[in-house]
């Protein structure tokens, strides 16, 4: 049996080329991703731990209890006993701590660096730290930039930098050298620099080790030397081996590869899914076709199980085969991507080393194999249904034609749009959440199930629409779209191969499209501002706890507390022929019993016109001394008129309610008129931010020159355009569309393949038909033409299908997570879509086309 | 009979439709050649109701393919009207099959998914050609599809599809219609039907058909009957009867 399997195989090897390659570039994407992602881990991993096992013992200092009631604490640190006394181990050869703080740099624009100050630090003798390049500072008037700070500010060594002192005087530093600190999001995000001890204490005001790091004496391991500081330093750090320490880091910023690997393993589920309907729909036509074959292996004495067997030993070796290949072509799609594509993640750049793990090879070898049996199963049990009587039949393949739709298939699937509708209704009724796409999600399934169930008779529904106008262009087209129509439940699932590519594209083009519309609509008609200034935030106090009374100002009660705007900035602006309006927010906190409140208020803005924002209840134009608008997570269930309870120092205060809003608009917390707020806070004369608003004719180079000139002295001071902001929002959504859009092009590409071996097949099978039509007179340009159309309708019908229930599911899903979501259908990407399955489907039509125009009438129509 | 608009000038002074002479088809099976064809001369005249026959491998269908543009010689000529056919490039004896010629097939002769009415219009519209109304009326009405004529394939007996076949093939009144074997799938009332209505056909519409086929009692409808044997063409018979051509037929598989 099986050599009759194998000699059928040698036959029929044409027949499975494109199946192989569905099966090959999806196992492709599966062992790919995992020799990628492994390949991107091991170079992290390589990179962590090679700087952190070049100490032997790393001491950080315990974390403290967390204590609710005292508020955030400043991080500990360790003192010079503490060194002195890890120094003093005989176990130890050499130690020194690390000190760190943060520090303004500027910039080559002269701006300050970053939303938060970039880490200034000083290294100490033993560190896990060293210069990759130039030198560490060897004074006073250098320091090292991190190689991430320096790629992004565009600083090299040798170049002069400003750095601001607490007092905020500048100060000029050479670059010394660069220090690549690796994957540490503190310092590849913040950005670091590295200064010598003193300087890094002046810089910073910082005092105290936020690490120790040593190196074991001769004849001690690198385990007995930390457990001789772990016993040093009891208590009050905790101390792992160099070894150990990276470990810990590899595990915490493997969770990036790991992210990367699950999305990457996503689309290559999805890509493997499509995949298995090709393999599907390629085994039932080839049974179909060779039922006469298989009609004559039973009359010829095999049992029903030897022909499933049949099938499924051909499906396993055309699976393992192809998968074979495909590992293979994964293993090569792996190495470029590890060489070219781990920057993108922040790899460390240089070429990696190829790790390719059995379990990359044995995945793809083992999905590829199993999806191949899978799809093969239903075709493989159909198979064994042949009667033997069929191979005496003479005409096998052409039958009858399948016209008909179960009543139950109908049912089933009407009722599956049903469900998805109503869980979708249910959805949208509710409160905007973060589960609500994942309901969705599952509403889209099931209607993709219907989708799936009703493809024959959707297909024969559009086809017989289309046909309307096709059938007058002309004797083409109209053959073309008769053929369509006579296998429906082949040409489904064909198109819906393609379906599932198209629906997810378009979902998330629906989104993203909806999402930026949304953002816009909000920023420009709710809150329309051109400039938002506001002082670069000081995350953390300085280190050290001592120092810090004259350096943070008007803290109080241990609040980390934003730097405020200068008034001369708010006065510069304000005296700008270019601005029309100055808009500026204070914020203070109030203790209430277990809470901090935040107490916000707005000088220089009507709330009603210029903060428009969606309201619960009441109106803002009722805002005024003595009211107060409260954001529905503080209103507590006022709602407008009520009396609402301000705890302050000099006792409670009453206030109206005015209006409640919306949490998630721009008017949040307690919101005061600027005259209570000012008697509630009378210290309070500087702004946490300023909204700039240009006049209606100004020039934007205009006003952002009035801008920038009123910033000019207060380089802390940060900017933010709302246009840019606008234009970063919708690059970031670009980006990610094109990403989404790569990965499932793959999905797409097999799904293209599956329609051109349907119409391959088909062709085969209509090999007299065609014949006949060339013999009546049909000209070899109107056979191809013919199959292309038919094909191009199967791409469409699947690129339509998929886009209803992307728009459909895209909306679902934006609008089940954002409240108030404006719909976009993003037409021109739509209209891309729609070309792309056009050109789709001629590029499948093309090989059988040829190979139909190119057989010769007579070979055809003399024999089978 | 009017002629079809479109058909070219054909001379009414010229007799025969389809003239062939030397007509040589050589396959080459690996080392050896096969002559299928062997110089064949032959000509078919206007209106007359010929059969091809000859045993198995005689080469009967290679020649109706080579006269009808569906197949290439190895050398020699077919002229069908003043149309020199052999070398004619493929575009061109498309072009010629659709508008020149007409063609009934053994089996397989209709599209499955068009209805009996399609499948007769289908050479029609592929030549985007206007369909006569009155000789379309005439003609479904001759082979009694009336009733019939949205049915599929699949629907009608052997019988009927054969008949769909020939009206398909007359429509357009081509210069010739080849038929190849067009009874062999028949039981031999229906076979008789559709051979009656083409020798009708070719006497009432003055039509000139062109029949392969080994059986006997098919050839005796025709006007004339040539015998091939191994590429040669060795006889011929006017006015044929079923037990005349039996008995040449059966002399030329002895000699």
């Amino acid at each position: 049996m099986l050599r009759t399997t194998l000699a059928g195989l040698r036959l029929h090897t044409s027949r499975y080329v494109t199946t192989a390659l569905a099966i090959l570039l999806g196992v492709m994407f599966v062992s790919g991703t995992m020799v990628f992602a492994d390949t991107l881990e091991s170079d992290y991993e390589s990179s962590v731990m090679g700087s952190a096992t070049s100490v032997d013992a790393i001491a950080v200092p315990q974390e403290p209890e967390v204590d609710p009631e005292a508020g955030p604490q400043p991080p500990p640190v360790l003192g010079e006993e503490d060194l002195n006394r890890v120094q003093d181990l005989p176990e130890v050869a050499e130690a020194d701590g690390r000190v760190e703080g943060q520090a303004v740099l500027l910039d080559s624009d002269g701006r300050a660096y970053g939303m938060t100050p970039p880490a200034a630090m000083s290294l100490g003798e033993v560190s896990r730290f060293s210069a990759s390049e130039g030198s560490l500072p060897s004074g006073g008037d250098e320091l090292a930039l991190s190689t991430s700070t320096a790629r992004e500010t565009g600083f090299e060594a040798g170049d002069t930098v400003t750095v601001l002192d607490p007092d905020r005087e500048e100060r000029e530093f050479t670059v010394s050298g660069l220090v690549e600190f690796g994957i540490d999001p503190a310092y590849s995000f913040g950005g670091a620099m590295v200064m010598d001890r003193d300087t890094a204490e002046e810089m910073t005001g910082a005092t105290g080790y936020v690490e120790i790091d040593a190196i074991a004496a001769e004849g001690h391991t690198a385990q007995e030397t930390t457990d001789a500081v772990s016993a040093a330093l009891a208590g009050s750090a905790d101390v792992q081996t160099g070894e150990e320490f990276g470990l810990d880091m590899a595990e915490g910023s493997g969770a990036d590869t790991q992210m990367l690997r699950t999305a990457l393993l996503l689309f290559a589920f999805i890509a493997m899914f499509v995949a298995g309907i090709v393999i599907y729909n390629t085994f039932a036509i080839i049974i179909a076709q060779r039922q006469r074959e298989m009609a004559l292996l039973r009359c010829v004495g095999a049992k029903r199980g030897q022909v499933f067997g049949s099938v499924l030993a051909e499906s396993s070796i055309v699976g393992l085969l192809s998968s074979v290949l495909g590992v293979l072509a994964g293993v090569g799609i792996g190495m470029l991507g590890a060489r070219y594509g781990n920057g993108l993640v922040g790899g460390t750049g240089g070429p990696a080393e190829l790790v390719i793990t059995p379990t990359a090879v044995i995945s793809g070898l083992a999905v590829g194999t199993v999806v191949t049996v899978l799809s093969a199963l239903v075709p493989a049990l159909r198979a064994t249904r042949v009667s033997p009587l069929a191979a005496l039949r003479t005409s096998a393949t052409s039958g009858a034609l399948d016209k008909r739709t179960g009543w139950l298939r109908t049912a089933v699937g009407v009722a599956a749009f049903t469900v998805s509708a109503l869980i979708i209704a249910l959805v949208l009724s509710g409160e905007p959440s973060t589960a609500g796409p994942v309901i969705v999600t599952g509403a889209a399934l099931i209607a993709f199930l219907g989708v799936v169930v009703l493809g024959p008779l959707l297909v024969r529904g559009i086809v017989h629409l289309a046909g309307l106008v096709l059938r007058r262009v002309g004797v083409a087209s109209k053959l073309a779209v008769d053929n369509s129509t006579r296998n429906p439940r082949r040409a489904a699932t064909a198109m819906i191969a393609l379906t599932v590519g198209a629906t997810l594209i378009t979902g998330y083009s629906v989104i993203s499209s909806s999402l930026e519309t949304t953002m816009n609509n909000m920023l420009e008609e709710q809150f329309p501002v051109d400039y938002q200034i506001s002082s670069q935030f000081a995350m953390a106090e300085p280190t050290g706890g001592e120092q810090d009374e004259d350096s943070a100002g008007e803290s109080d009660d241990g609040m980390p507390q934003a730097e405020t705007v200068p008034e001369e900035v708010r006065s510069a602006l304000s005296s700008s022929p270019s601005v029309a309006q100055v808009m500026s927010q204070r914020t203070e906190y109030v203790d209430d019993e277990n809470t901090h409140l935040m107490v916000n208020s707005y000088l220089g803005a009507d709330l009603a016109t210029d903060m428009g924002t969606d309201l619960v209840s009441g109106d803002l134009e009722d805002m005024g001394p003595g009211r107060v608008t409260l954001s529905k997570g503080y209103a507590d269930g006022h709602t407008a008129g009520d009396t609402y309870t301000l705890p302050t120092e000099d006792g409670d205060r009453e206030l109206e309610v005015a209006a409640v809003t919306e949490d998630t608009g721009q008017l949040y917390g307690v919101i005061l008129d600027p005259q209570d707020f000012g008697q509630l806070f009378p210290e309070r004369t500087e702004d946490d931010m300023l909204f700039v608003r240009g006049t209606s004719d100004a020039d934007p180079s205009e006003l952002r020159t009035a801008v920038n000139d009123a910033v000019e002295e207060h380089p802390t001071v940060q900017v933010a355009s709302m246009a840019e902001t606008k234009n970063q929002f919708s690059e970031m959504l670009d980006i990610a569309f094109y990403t989404i859009a790569a990965m499932l092009a793959l999905a797409i590409l097999i799904a293209v393949f599956g329609i051109s071996n349907t119409m391959a097949l088909s062709v085969l099978e209509r090999t007299r038909e065609s014949a006949l039509l060339r013999a009546l007179g049909l000209s070899r340009a109107q056979l191809r033409r013919m199959l292309g159309v038919e094909a191009v309708l199967l791409c469409l019908i699947g690129a339509l299908i998929g886009i209803t229930l992307g728009v459909v599911f895209g909306w679902a899903a934006g609008a089940s997570a954002m409240p108030n979501m404006i719909l976009a259908v993003p037409l021109a990407q739509v209209g891309v879509f729609v070309a792309v399955a056009v050109v789709a489907g001629l590029l499948a039509s093309i090989m059988p086309a040829r190979r139909a125009a190119r057989t010769s009438i007579t070979g055809a129509l003399a024999g089978e | 009979m009017s002629e079809s608009s479109v058909r070219p000038q054909a001379q009414p002074q010229s007799p025969p439709v389809v003239v062939a002479r030397g007509l040589v088809k050589t396959y080459e099976t690996g080392a050896n050649q096969v002559h299928a064809l062997a110089g064949v001369d032959v000509e078919f005249h206007r209106g007359a109701f010929t059969a091809i026959m000859g045993p198995s491998g005689s080469g009967k269908s290679t020649l109706m393919h080579c006269l009808a543009g569906l197949d290439t010689a190895t050398s020699g000529t077919v002229h069908l009207g003043r149309t020199p056919i052999t070398g004619l490039r493929d575009r061109e004896l498309t072009l010629l099959r659709r508008d020149r010629i007409g063609f009934i097939f053994q089996s397989f002769n209709l599209l499955p998914m068009l209805t009996a009415e399609q499948n007769i219009l289908l050479p029609s519209q592929i030549a985007r050609r206007k369909v006569d109304r009155e000789r379309y009326e005439h003609i479904v009405d001759v082979v009694g599809l009336r009733d019939r004529l949205d049915h599929l394939p699949s629907k009608l007996s052997g019988g009927q599809q054969q008949r769909v076949a020939v009206a398909r093939a007359l429509l357009n009144a081509p210069e010739v219609v080849y038929a190849d074997e067009p009874t062999g799938n028949l039981d031999s009332r229906s076979g008789a039907e559709v051979l009656r209505f083409l020798r009708d056909s070719a006497h009432d519409l003055n039509q000139t058909i062109v029949m392969v086929t080994h059986d006997p009692v098919a050839a005796s409808y025709a006007d004339r009957v040539v015998f091939l044997r191994d590429g040669s063409l060795v006889d011929e018979v006017t006015e044929p009867t079923a037990e005349l051509v039996s008995a040449r037929l059966l002399k030329l598989e002895e000699a």
